[in-house]
């Protein structure tokens, strides 16, 4: 299946409605077995693939409603880490963790997360996962020397279960990334740690870079310039930015600099529910389009749409692929 | 019959508690209530912090029959404070009566308005006036709003709290400089400005540090002044006039800054307010045998006082309702002569008194918990309560909280200067409002519920007592980012 010029997507999450964090929460306070939250999981996922088919989005995500958040569902995988079970009363809570040894080559059972997504869909997938740094910067550290060395190991476990990934059927992976903006001083070994991630993986593979969205709100302010022009380097075929909420001035960056890499362009503001309508979505883009030409763009959110109630996630979706109509109409055939 | 002994004075408890035994024992003995009442009541003896309030020395609490098989309890409230020794026979007596006589009892008061929850009540609309005419009120009592604090005084206004606090967001400023993450404009929004006295010392010091240090940031500053009222945010431009370049005047909903202020969202650096909260609409709920209950009011005059109200400010008693509703509307000149209407406004908001009732919140269709808290939260906080609780949900302050937090920066912090009950089992220890304060009302504000609706918007509440004053009752909440 090919998609159209100006792809439509979402980053990764989907509206996470308050009955299942309540569930959630319940299955932390042990008044629902694992058994009966993964199958109200399933439901919920097979909702929010619906959703996205009839948003009308070209690609579709899974929703990443198994998540409690962007690190714990990784750090739970990754083996050899120490949790505190007991520092989570609210599902939505970081445990705390900490790193004790070497972090061993194991399965991190992503793949059957991605084959429930590709058995519930006939769009293009796209499969997203926490990348290193990120998963690195919220644990406590007790054995590597430096974050560097650790979330080179991470990087090193996690390549392995791309590769599982692709050979699944994974033909674009995205790697979360937002912890970038919060630490830019070490963009240039995160960037090392991301090229050893992606390495030998015969995916497109897309970076996600925001300004976090933890609770539906920035974690930190500034600009993108920092990531250039470092992010050059990193070996991958899509960069992820948020454009909506904090304007386009950064946009200049990419006349500057001329990644070689497409731009998954965030038009749409995560962090406030007023919804767009198709002709603000249509300008966004338009401005988007003075800096890198529409066959290089992809059409998403800032970030992912956890935050926003079921009924704003959706019609912002809808205003978005809306949106991205009017202007690949103005494209012609 | 139960007795709570709820807040109680130490020098006095003894002595109210067997008075209060032997009062109701007798009026049993004496025929005054009858067996089933008898088996039926509670009596809470609580001691009002607040000497001006909204009950009566002995208030009986009615309690809406619940559909769903709830209250059949006959609770009676004394305040130990308003009644005398010797005295509480009688009260009690004039309490119970319109229990027995039904809608005889409408004859002693002249309600203004039907049972509601408290936050929709008239008395909210008095203290609007209150602030709306200020002026008029402080030139009939001679003396101004803060003179009416505890201590006469506001905590807001210490110098030294001041300073500390201009000190620690040039840090602030200085941090982010150095990772150079300073916005080109540092925005700080003050919510509830008074007459800017607190405004005008926080620039004098912080443009001082910034002389002193070099830092340039002081001319960055964009220094917001919020207030719903006009006249007050004229009246605030003196105390800044050093800095009035850098000042902005904005007419703003404390219940909901970021309405106004949308372009700040994410922008602002500091927010502060000070003794806002405790004015801000509120309501009580009850949580009692693992139900949530809504204590409703209704507010009456009662018929003797409003007569005497009428005739000293030239009315007929029948106008008294008429009179309250322009009043409200227009101020104290709806009666020919300033000072008559002033005399009405005054006398007749001491005389206001709260009818109450208790209906389970299951009864109530549009019973709403305020935006950020839901009752399977409320349910959570509660599950570890004692087993009778009786609190403030501070709707006004959780709704102003919630709706400020958007506009903090990544690095921004909220800082709030007022009374706050830090654990909900304080509750059973104190009355926390509501009270009277001058023309306004005061109630402390529920910081356990702050602090839960803060945890969900990802941030950490803390409160540290304000210790620039020996004796203040004031807290700081500030916020910190939540991971």
């Amino acid at each position: 299946m090919t998609v159209p010029i100006l792809p439509t997507t979402m980053v990764g999450s989907y509206s996470l409605p308050s009955w299942l964090e309540r569930l959630k929460t319940d299955h932390f306070a042990r008044r629902i077995s694992r058994h009966d939250l993964d199958e109200i999981h399933d439901c919920a996922l097979r909702s929010a693939i619906k959703d996205q088919e009839m948003a009308g989005l070209d690609i579709v995500t899974d929703g990443e409603l198994r998540r409690d958040n962007m690190i714990d569902y990784f750090v739970e995988r990754l083996p050899g880490i120490h949790i505190d079970r007991s520092s989570k009363k609210f599902y939505y809570d970081f445990y705390d963790s900490e790193v004790l040894g070497k972090i061993p080559m194991a399965a991190l059972g992503l793949v059957d997360d991605f084959k429930f997504l590709l058995a519930n869909t006939e769009r293009e997938t796209k499969f997203c996962i926490t990348g290193p740094h990120s998963l690195c910067k919220r644990l406590r550290n007790k054995y590597y020397p430096s974050d560097e060395t650790l979330a080179t190991d991470i990087a090193r476990v996690m390549n392995m279960e791309l590769k599982e990934l692709v050979k699944a059927g994974a033909k674009l992976i995205q790697i979360d990334e937002p912890y970038y903006s919060g630490f830019p001083e070490d963009l240039s070994w995160g960037v090392k740690v991301l090229n050893a991630l992606v390495e030998g993986v015969n995916a497109k593979v897309a970076v996600h870079i925001c300004y976090g969205n933890r609770y539906g709100k920035p974690s930190w302010e500034g600009s993108y310039g920092y990531l250039f022009p470092t992010i050059l380097r990193a070996n991958i075929q899509q960069l992820s930015l948020e454009f909506a909420r904090r304007g386009g001035e950064d946009l200049d960056l990419f006349r500057e600099f001329s990644p070689p890499f497409e731009l998954g362009a965030g038009v749409i503001d995560v962090k406030d529910q007023a919804v767009e309508t198709a002709d603000i979505v249509a300008e966004r883009i338009r401005k988007v389009m003075k800096f890198v030409p529409a066959e290089k763009i992809v059409v998403l959110p800032d970030c992912g749409l956890v935050h926003l109630p079921r009924d704003i996630a959706f019609a912002k979706l809808r205003a978005m692929v809306e949106g991205t109509k009017i202007v690949r109409k103005e494209l012609g055939p | 019959m139960i007795l709570h002994l709820n807040h109680t004075r130490r020098d006095s408890a003894a002595a109210s508690t067997s008075e209060v035994v032997g009062t109701f024992l007798t009026l049993f003995e004496e025929g005054h209530l009858t067996s089933a009442q008898f088996a039926r009541l509670q009596i809470y003896l609580d001691w009002l912090q607040y000497k001006q309030n909204f009950r009566e020395p002995v208030t009986v609490v009615q309690t809406a029959e619940s559909a769903t098989g709830g209250l059949s309890r006959m609770d009676v409230r004394i305040d130990s404070r308003q009644v005398s020794p010797g005295s509480l026979r009688e009260f009690v007596k004039k309490a119970i009566r319109p229990a027995h006589l039904g809608a005889a009892g409408a004859q002693e008061r002249i309600y203004l308005e039907d049972f509601r929850s408290l936050r929709t009540s008239i008395v909210w609309s008095f203290n609007q006036l209150y602030w709306q005419r200020l002026k008029d009120w402080e030139h009939a009592t001679g003396k101004s709003y803060e003179r009416a604090l505890p201590g006469g005084v506001s905590d807001g206004h210490n110098p030294q709290a001041i300073s500390d606090s201009a000190k620690e967001f040039w840090k602030l400023l200085k941090e982010l400089d150095t990772y150079h993450q300073l916005p080109p404009e540092i925005f700080i929004l003050e919510i509830g400005v008074g007459l800017a006295t607190r405004a005008g010392m926080w620039l004098d010091r912080f443009c001082a540090l910034d002389q002193e240090f070099g830092t340039q940031y002081y001319p960055r500053l964009r220094f917001l002044l919020g207030d719903y009222s006009l006249s007050t945010l004229d009246r605030s431009r003196p105390a800044v006039k050093n800095h009035i370049d850098l000042c902005s005047f904005i007419a703003l909903d404390a219940l909901d800054p970021t309405k106004t202020l949308s372009f700040l969202r994410h922008k602002v650096l500091h927010v502060h307010s000070s003794n806002v909260y405790d004015n801000l609409p509120d309501e009580e709920v009850v949580w009692r045998d693992n139900r949530l209950y809504w204590v409703q009011v209704r507010a009456y005059i009662p018929t003797e006082e409003a007569a005497s109200i009428a005739a000293n400010c030239g009315i007929l008693p029948a106008d008294t309702v008429r009179t309250v509703k322009r009043l409200l509307e227009v101020g104290a000149d709806t009666l020919p002569e300033h000072e008559k209407g002033m005399a009405f406004w005054m006398s007749t908001w001491k005389a206001i008194r709260f009818e109450e009732r208790l209906v389970d919140a299951l009864d109530l269709a549009d019973a709403e918990l305020p935006t950020g808290l839901s009752f399977q939260q409320m349910e959570d906080i509660l599950k570890d309560a004692p087993g009778e609780l009786r609190f403030h949900l501070s709707s006004g302050a959780l709704e102003s909280f919630r709706n400020t937090l958007p506009l903090l920066h990544p690095r921004g912090y909220l800082q709030v200067q007022d009374i706050f009950v830090t654990d909900l089992a304080d509750y059973c220890m104190g009355f926390y409002g509501p009270g009277k304060l001058d023309g306004s009302i005061v109630n402390w504000v529920n910081g356990a519920l702050l602090r839960e609706v803060a945890h969900r918007g990802g941030y950490d509440l803390h409160f540290v007592p304000f210790q620039y004053r020996a004796g203040s009752k004031t807290s700081i909440l500030y916020t910190t980012q939540r991971e």
